[in-house]
């Protein structure tokens, strides 16, 4: 694990132990560099002093010659297992008595070198002059100590300082483990409530606090910011609950205009059938009578008679017209639907068919794309598409070349049905006057009809959930377009 | 010429022969001059402490110019060396050291006499000189020159000789009579 991922306690404790260490290690390496030092001096003023006693009772066996007494003298050292070698050179430079008595080759000098005292090769070596009174020297003595007692001196002081170090280095841990707690424990209880918090969005959680120092102001400001966020979503609660219910509200209240809306329109479709229904009677009796004065009496009326009558049974058939399409726009209405799949291509054909039968005097090119299908009430659609055909015929009765498409196109996904003609169009201010009932952009003088037959198909297209819309130019045609 | 160098030759040769009793006077001319260290004279106060330390021969000086060679430049304090050769008994009283050559060995006791209760340490190679009253003797032992003291004669003398010099001598006393 990466150190910055370690968890803050072990962190703060590595920390602790890192600078506790440190220091520890300086003071060790200081108490045993000053150990070392102190005991090198120590032991070095040690041997001068043996030295000069050393010398100091030679100076007889120097002054006579004495090989005996020299080395008896120098055989005290045998007392001290440092010491390694000594020896007194006469005046002469020669060795007059050395120590041990059978000294190894190369560890006496052959010759005294310049008084003094020095650490040489794991041995301290020293030389000092043997003199007897103020300024008589006699000769010199040569003395080496090993280094043994300042390497045991080092070894010791070192056993002491690792000993040292390594219960400092448990107690500095114990210590750090104990007091890293106060800055931890803030810090892992804020982490702790923040991670509660987010996981289970519980916002009501607080983080404990533990004193007034940063980490207490670092625990008040995030407690503050989870009460602010607990009242936020309290109110957003509020807010969404009383959306809620107001669209509930709105609901009903649009569910209640549904049901009388519908209820008005039935009625009204009720009213509308029988009101046709019931007219239909009497005007086949105006119908019916008006023939009847024609055929019995005809002879007996002058001319402008006639005329009058032809003129009353013309009017009177009109209003049947008139009255059967409102009858029809009333059924399409109150009629049941039945949805399944249509072929749009092949019922169109059989339009075109039949009106190239029925009115072979004016004959119109129709393009009906093939394919064409769509999922609807098979008795609608055929009315959908029988009037916006005728429509499209009947409008191009004055053009000398008349053309009518049948296609599609997809639109945003939706199927979009197209009849196009190049008729007599129409003025695309009037465009939402196009689909009422009984609304008429032309007479009756110049193109037949009821007005009602756009409107049926209006309802139709809109109980099929569907939509209708025009696009037209004057004496350049019209194009419907429908979806389902 | 060739003569000059005949006689150089035979004088070097000569001196070659010499050779080890000229080593052994060479110590022994050492150790006279090193018994002044080790050694006390009860001096009256008065004297002059610049005075010179003498060092008499008495008869056949075996020396030559060795024991001179010796304490050329040397002092003790701020006394210089003397050597004086001394041919009358009464020419010692001046000394501080007496080195009483073996040709004087047969009037050995007579020299001694006169120098009685005077602090002179009287040092000679003769045989059995310590024991017949002498302070120091100076004995041949296998190639070395050894130390044979008499302590009494020095006490008497009120010349009071230094234990490190008594530890590296031989002690002897005078026999009784």
């Amino acid at each position: 694990m990466a150190i910055r991922d370690w968890p803050i306690k072990r962190k703060l404790t590595a920390i602790l132990l890192l600078i506790s260490g440190l220091v520890l290690v300086l003071t060790s390496a200081a108490f045993v560099t000053y150990e070392v030092v102190t005991f090198r001096q120590t032991m070095r003023n040690n041997l001068a002093t043996r030295a000069q006693i050393l010398a100091a009772n030679s100076t007889a066996a120097l002054a006579f010659a004495n090989e005996a007494d020299a080395r008896e003298i120098l055989a005290a050292l045998k007392a001290d297992p440092h010491m390694v070698a000594a020896a007194l050179y006469g005046r002469d430079g020669r060795v007059l008595a050395a120590y041990p008595a059978a000294a190894a080759a190369g560890l006496i000098p052959a010759a005294p070198e310049p008084d003094g005292y020095r650490f040489e090769g794991g041995r301290l070596v020293g030389f000092t002059p043997v003199a007897q009174g103020a300024n008589q020297r006699l000769g010199t003595l040569y003395i080496a100590s090993d280094t043994k007692a300042v390497s045991d001196a080092l070894r010791l002081s070192g056993i002491i300082a690792i000993v040292v170090l390594a219960i400092a280095m448990l107690a500095a841990y114990a210590m750090a483990a104990a007091l890293q707690g106060p800055i931890s424990a803030p810090i892992l209880a804020l982490a702790e409530t923040a991670t509660a918090a987010s996981t289970r969005q519980d916002y009501s959680l607080r983080a404990p606090k533990f004193g007034e120092d940063e980490l207490g102001t670092l625990t008040d400001a995030f407690n503050q910011m989870l009460g602010r966020i607990e009242e936020q979503k309290t109110e957003l609660q509020q807010h969404a609950m009383k959306l809620e219910q107001r669209v509930a509200e709105r609901t009903k209240e649009l569910e209640r205009r549904a049901v009388e809306l519908q209820a008005a329109n039935s009625e009204l479709d009720a009213f509308a059938y029988s009101v046709s229904h019931d007219l239909r009677a009497p005007l086949r009796s105006i119908d019916g009578f008006s023939q009847v004065l024609l055929e019995d009496y005809g002879a007996q009326l002058d001319e402008g008679g006639r005329d009058s009558l032809q003129r009353v049974r013309a009017a009177s058939q009109r209003m049947a017209t008139l009255i059967d399409d409102l009858l029809k726009l009333a059924r399409v209405t109150r009629a049941e639907m039945r949805t399944e799949r249509v072929d749009l291509s092949g019922m169109a054909r059989d339009i075109v068919a039949d009106i190239e039968r029925t009115t072979p005097d004016h004959q119109v090119e129709f393009a009906i794309a093939p394919g064409l299908e769509a999922e609807g009430d098979v008795r609608l659609l055929r009315v959908v598409l029988d009037n916006l055909l005728r429509n499209s015929w009947k409008y191009t009765g004055k053009q000398p070349q008349p053309r009518i498409e049948f296609t599609a196109v997809d639109e945003n996904g939706d199927r979009v049905f197209v009849i196009k003609d190049n008729g007599a169009g129409f003025d695309m201010k009037y465009a939402d006057k196009l689909f009422g009932v009984f609304q008429r952009l032309h007479s009756t003088a110049e193109f037949e009809g009821t007005g009602v037959g756009l409107a049926t198909v209006r309802r139709i297209i809109n109980r099929h959930g569907g939509r209708i819309w025009a696009e037209g130019v004057v004496d350049q045609g019209a194009t419907f377009y429908f979806t389902l | 010429m060739a003569f000059l160098t005949l006689v150089t030759v035979l004088t070097s040769a000569l001196l070659l022969v010499q050779s080890p009793r000229a080593s052994e006077y060479q110590v022994k001319a050492v150790f006279l001059f090193n018994f002044a260290q080790f050694v006390d004279w009860r001096s009256p106060p008065a004297q002059d402490p610049r005075a010179p330390l003498l060092i008499g021969i008495l008869g056949d000086d075996p020396f030559g110019a060795i024991l001179d060679e010796t304490v050329r430049g040397e002092r003790l304090g701020e006394r210089p060396f003397e050597i004086r050769r001394l041919r009358q008994l009464r020419d010692i009283e001046a000394c501080n050291i007496l080195f009483i050559s073996r040709s004087e060995n047969e009037r050995v006791e007579q020299i001694l006499a006169a120098v009685q209760n005077r602090p002179i340490l009287t040092v000679s190679d003769g045989d059995d000189f310590a024991k017949r009253g002498g302070m120091i003797q100076f004995v041949n032992d296998k190639n070395r020159i050894r130390l044979r003291i008499n302590v009494e004669a020095a006490q008497a003398a009120n010349v009071t000789i230094s234990s490190k010099l008594l530890r590296v001598a031989e002690i002897v006393r005078t026999p009784p009579r």
